[in-house]
């Protein structure tokens, strides 16, 4: 239960709440009995679906009954003439946007709307489109919405900078739309790719994108959206690889290195001693028993070899 | 334009004490009355609600009041012959219910009244190719099905041993749903969100494979979701809310949740709670759950609060209950 005020009311006021909801209460449970004894026969009919709508209508959360309605459809799939079936689907389509409209963070109906697309005859994904447009107008952030229209665009033929446009459009209206900047951080790698690293973007459309994310955060400086991408753009998203600290004890023949990340001791084999310029043959150990760690240590099999060391080369190579 | 700071003001006459025995005689009583009206509409939830209800209490050293007998008997009648539960006996399996299941007969001590060969089967065959989970028969996918998949199966000894599921796999998938802030979303290109972090960071915890975690990113991220009240929300610009004081555990799991506010954050949940009827809201002044209850009492228990016992980060259950099955997972120093 999420932002709902709790209110001083009289006992009157309460009186009257109460009776409301037992009133409500019993129409639910009638049609709920009603609906599992459909689901217990297996009975996918009209009757099914009209009653099942009554409870969705009071909370689109049942997926239960969601997945009777799923039956259903599959069911008319192999006994409905195409006319008939496109007619269902299209109420189904109707029905569900009523339902989101109540409740757009209902898990079970974005993904029942997922499987009617998938289902149904001649998916119209435009209008899917547009009903994702019509959603995010409502609440720009709705992360259901998002994933949804993810799900759309993969599955019809949107291009990349259709979608960047888009965002563009949202990020102009709003600077402070995390969700926007984030899709946009999944697009122009695919759109406009740096060359040495999938991951990350080409030079060019780069400072555009810096002067846009500077532009935002000159607007309003405590917006977090901007801030976290600016430092995504500037490269420091990722920590490479890279070795903090290297400890040479000659008595016992070791060396004691840091790494920036963690490393198994498997990877830790592929990282390369040497002394004098000669490759050693050495054998790692870790500093406890994690599986992963930030230090490890290196012992040279050949014993007192490092007395006369006047250079030692630990280098990485990373897969 | 500049953004309104999405927060609310704690107010002078806000609680400031953990109400504990009015929290015990909220959730005790919760559902007691089979009629009301909160209760009969979220059926298709019950069995995490009996999980909600009863972590709550036992971290508050009171489990003796709730009825055993009756929650082990309704549990088991949950149990589909595919193996999997349903929220409640006519409802479909799902992957969220079976772990519920699993955690509340781990609590009890009572896995072996059901048929756990059958879950374990259950949850083994939701598992697809390019190793993400679905949650059911449907097959919705989502990164919060990878957490029930891994923390059920270890509760039940089966990650390690016999596992139906490929764990090199299930790892890939959910290193898949990494976004560019190190946080992590429900499936690849879905945006992050603490409470999706809280799964993923999980179950990179319960497969010792936290190292893929940027940490440091990742704990800024998270740590920034701190508001001026105290409270967290649970994305950037978003309002704060009790529960994710739950789901910075994952703030615990890399060894960072000193890098938030801990009195500030105590505050805010103890002014969530309602000091007439107990129970916790999702904010000050808000309706009381059993959801938001638990969350916020776990939540205060990973602060340090004495009276409460300790809560393990992972599997949001007593601490004691896991030491008692041997199962561990992964704490980053």
């Amino acid at each position: 239960m999420h932002g709902r005020l709790k209110v001083k009311t009289t006992a009157e006021q309460a009186e009257e709440k109460r009776k409301h909801r037992e009133k409500k209460l019993k129409l639910f449970q009638g049609a709920k009995a009603a609906a599992f004894k459909k689901i217990t026969a297996k009975e996918y009919d009209r009757e099914g679906l009209h009653i099942t709508q009554e409870i969705l209508t009071a909370n689109s959360d049942y997926y239960t009954i969601w997945n009777y309605r799923k039956n259903t459809f599959l069911h008319y799939k192999s006994t409905k003439s195409t006319e008939e079936l496109l007619e269902s689907f299209q109420a189904e389509l109707s029905f569900i946007q009523n339902c989101l409209k109540n409740n757009p963070k209902s898990y079970s109906c974005w993904n029942h709307r997922c499987f009617v697309l998938l289902t149904m005859p001649e998916p119209d994904w435009k209008k899917e489109l547009q009903l994702c447009n019509l959603f995010l107008q409502y609440d720009e952030r709705n992360f259901h919405c998002w994933d949804y229209r993810r799900f759309v665009v993969q599955h019809s033929a949107v291009l990349p900078g259709d979608e960047i446009n888009f965002t563009h459009k949202l990020i102009e209206n709003n600077f402070s739309n995390y969700s926007s900047w984030h899709h946009r951080s999944k697009l122009l790698p695919i759109q406009c790719p740096d060359l040495n690293d999938p991951n990350r973007i080409g030079e060019k459309m780069l400072l555009e994108e810096l002067e846009l994310v500077q532009n935002a955060f000159f607007t309003d400086p405590n917006d977090q959206s901007a801030w976290f991408y600016h430092r995504w753009l500037l490269g420091r998203g990722e920590t490479k690889q890279s070795i903090t600290c290297l400890h040479v004890s000659k008595p016992d023949s070791r060396l004691t290195c840091t790494l920036r990340k963690r490393v198994s001791l498997a990877q830790c084999s592929s990282m390369k001693v040497y002394v004098n310029g000669q490759q050693q043959n050495v054998t790692w150990t870790g500093v406890d028993d994690q599986k992963y760690q930030h230090a490890c240590i290196a012992s040279l099999l050949k014993s007192n070899s490092l007395w006369d060391t006047t250079r030692c080369q630990l280098s990485l190579h990373p897969r | 334009q500049g953004t309104i700071v999405k927060d609310v003001t704690l107010k002078e006459d806000a609680p400031k004490n953990f109400l504990m025995s009015k929290h015990i005689e909220y959730i005790a009583n919760y559902g007691a009355n089979k009629e009301d009206y909160e209760y009969c509409m979220t059926e298709y939830l019950r069995l995490s609600g009996i999980y909600w209800g009863l972590t709550a209490v036992d971290l508050m050293h009171c489990r003796d009041r709730m009825n055993e007998n009756e929650i082990v008997e309704f549990v088991v009648s949950c149990q589909k012959d595919c193996g999997g539960f349903g929220p409640a006996p006519d409802h479909d399996p799902s992957i969220l219910y079976t772990l519920s299941a699993i955690q509340v007969l781990c609590m009890l001590d009572k896995v072996e009244k059901i048929d756990v060969e059958k879950a374990v089967d259950f949850i083994g065959g939701l598992q697809n190719e390019d190793g993400s989970f679905s949650g059911d028969e449907w097959g919705e996918v989502d990164t919060r099905f990878s957490f029930c998949a891994v923390t059920a199966l270890s509760l039940v000894g089966r990650l390690w041993e016999n596992c139906p599921i490929n764990v090199a796999k299930t790892v890939e998938f959910i290193l898949s749903c990494m976004n560019f802030d190190g946080g992590f979303g429900c499936r690849p290109g879905s945006e992050s969100h603490s409470g999706q972090i809280y799964c993923c960071v999980g179950a990179l915890s319960v497969l010792g494979e936290l190292h893929h975690v940027d940490d440091d990113l990742l704990g800024w991220w998270l740590c920034e979701r701190q508001l001026p009240s105290g409270g967290l929300n649970g994305r950037p610009e978003k309002m704060p809310d009790v529960c994710y004081s739950w789901w910075l555990s994952s703030l615990a799991m890399l060894g960072k949740l000193h890098w938030i506010d801990g009195s500030k954050l105590k505050q805010f949940i103890l002014a969530s709670q309602d000091d007439e009827i107990g129970g916790i809201a999702d904010r000050p002044g808000d309706m009381v759950d059993p959801f938001h209850t638990l969350f916020g009492i776990a939540g205060l228990s990973l602060l340090g609060e004495t009276c409460l016992k300790p809560i393990n980060p992972v599997y949001c259950m007593p601490q004691d209950v896991l030491d008692r099955i041997g199962v561990k997972a992964q704490i980053l120093p």
